[in-house]
């Protein structure tokens, strides 16, 4: 993790502040897009798609982190044995790190938009969790496909960008109506964004569903690519090299 | 202490996919299967407290699937391989290291993942250090350092924990003269505690400084197992054996003959 962290925002004085910057850029182009560009309606459109994009970001960059983890400790692998089992949280963890910077973000636009805080936002420590947990779900299975087909990742992000359209992430669950809100729906992504939007948006607790169904599908992922990366770490040191 | 590493009938397979690439049984399923090698098979030995044995034998013998299995590193595929006390090991020359990363934090990342506590591993930081013989280095990014820096301060870490069970793959080739003092000395001090160590390298002086015993390897499987010099004897005219063998023969015409 720290090894990582040293890759990502390097050393100096200015380290601090490329994390705080980080979060900043990698949503700017769709803040700027959606909230200003394309003038989107609705309550404090800019701070709805920020619910949606930071959240995002912490997806997106644990599966890119992970699709590569096991590659780049592959000079450890091949040298000593230790808890293998441990390259995808070290994945989800430090970009979890990098994801507690971009959460100044969600309140420079809370602020810009005066959305006051409410009792609701007791709620965040929840709704990060579940976030966390779903990012580490999918680092798993990240990790393994990066191993077996380096040459797909490219397809495997934009996967994972794809599932961010075919979520709630542009415009919120509320302003969908029909098959597109049941579709939207499905999407664990979606249910995630709308806790995000109902705890520092509209000022109220989650939905259940929206914490548990995001929960559900991680730990159908953690259930099974926990073992099958278990069984396959014995031969990372076959494959690496 | 009592360490030991004992196998019995241990093997280790390589399986292809259909474009020669290694892959691991899940993602075999997955690609079309091509064929399977052993890169050991049937391989059964015990070496006990004290003892220090060289692994002899040509590239692609399974010098290293021998020791990647007494480290942990990889696991049998067949039979099975005990060890007995803390490992140590140095398998590579890059030795695990992160080459963004300085000397001080390398050796902070590897003695935690070696299972020490991060108060453990601040605390052996400084005898790594002073081991490694990097000075100043040690504060350096791991990019800068030569492939011997590199083995210094890999030696160095797997060494840290007082290990019982050291393994070393030819990595002492890429050390100076004076850090293979260090590391037969140090091979000493852990075989007088009863510990045991395993080494392969090609420079077989300083395997012998270290080893009394030897296993000599062929095609992945134990051909011999015995005092080192005698081992390395018999390795070493199987060797001048094969390359008299593979003189080519010049046919002698008749004329030529006259």
């Amino acid at each position: 993790m720290i090894s990582d962290l040293r890759a990502r925002y390097g050393r100096g004085r200015l380290r601090s502040l490329k994390w705080l910057l980080d979060p900043y850029a990698a949503a700017g182009v769709y803040l700027l897009l959606i909230a200003f560009v394309l003038h989107r309606q609705g309550p404090a459109p800019g701070l709805s798609i920020a619910c949606a994009i930071l959240p995002f970001q912490l997806v997106m960059a644990t599966t890119i982190n992970a699709l590569t983890s096991v590659q780049l400790r592959g000079s450890i692998i091949v040298n000593m044995s230790f808890r293998r089992l441990l390259i995808p949280v070290a994945s989800a963890v430090t970009e979890s790190i990098a994801f507690t910077a971009s959460l100044t973000l969600l309140a420079l636009m809370m602020a810009i938009y005066g959305v006051a805080t409410t009792t609701a936002v007791a709620w965040l420590p929840l709704v990060l969790l579940v976030t966390f947990v779903f990012a580490l779900a999918l680092a798993y299975p990240a990790a393994l496909v990066g191993l077996w087909y380096q040459e797909v990742n490219n397809f495997i992000i934009s996967g994972v960008r794809t599932a961010f359209f075919l979520a709630a992430g542009v415009v919120a669950l509320g302003q969908t109506h029909g098959g597109a809100h049941l579709m939207l729906s499905l999407n664990p992504l979606t249910a995630i964004f709308e806790s995000y939007r109902d705890v520092l948006l509209y000022g109220q607790a989650p939905a259940a569903w929206e914490l548990l169904y995001p929960v559900g599908v991680a730990a159908l992922l953690l259930g099974g690519f926990v073992r099958l990366f278990n069984r396959e770490q014995s031969q990372f040191a076959k494959v690496i090299e | 202490m009592s360490a030991f590493v004992r196998a019995n009938g241990a093997g280790v397979r390589f399986q292809f996919d259909h474009q020669r690439r290694v892959v691991t049984p899940a993602m075999g399923r997955f690609r079309r299967a091509g064929p399977t090698l052993w890169g050991l098979r049937g391989v059964t030995f015990a070496i006990g407290p004290g003892e220090g044995v060289a692994l002899v034998g040509p590239s692609g013998s399974g010098k290293t699937s021998l020791l990647r299995l007494s480290a942990g590193v990889l696991v049998p595929d067949e039979g099975w391989i005990d060890v007995g006390g803390r490992v140590g090991s140095l398998l590579a020359v890059q030795a695990g290291l992160m080459p963004r990363l300085t000397g001080r934090e390398n050796a902070s990342l590897l003695g935690v993942l070696a299972g020490m506590s991060a108060a453990e591993t601040r605390r052996s930081l400084a005898a790594i250090k002073e081991r490694s013989g990097l000075e100043d280095a040690f504060e350096r990014a791991v990019s800068s350092y030569s492939l011997g820096m590199r083995a210094r301060l890999g030696f160095a870490v797997a060494d840290c924990r007082d290990v019982d069970v050291l393994v070393l793959d030819e990595v002492h080739d890429a050390l100076d003269q004076q850090f293979r003092e260090i590391v037969a000395e140090r091979a000493e001090v852990i075989r007088s505690r009863g510990g045991v160590v395993i080494a392969a390298g090609h420079d077989h002086s300083v395997l012998g400084r270290m080893c009394e015993r030897a296993i000599h390897l062929e095609h992945g499987a134990v051909v011999d197992d015995g005092p080192f010099e005698r081992v390395r004897e018999a390795y070493l005219q199987s060797v001048a054996a094969v390359a008299e063998e593979a003189v080519p023969v010049v046919p002698v015409s008749g004329n030529q003959r006259d």
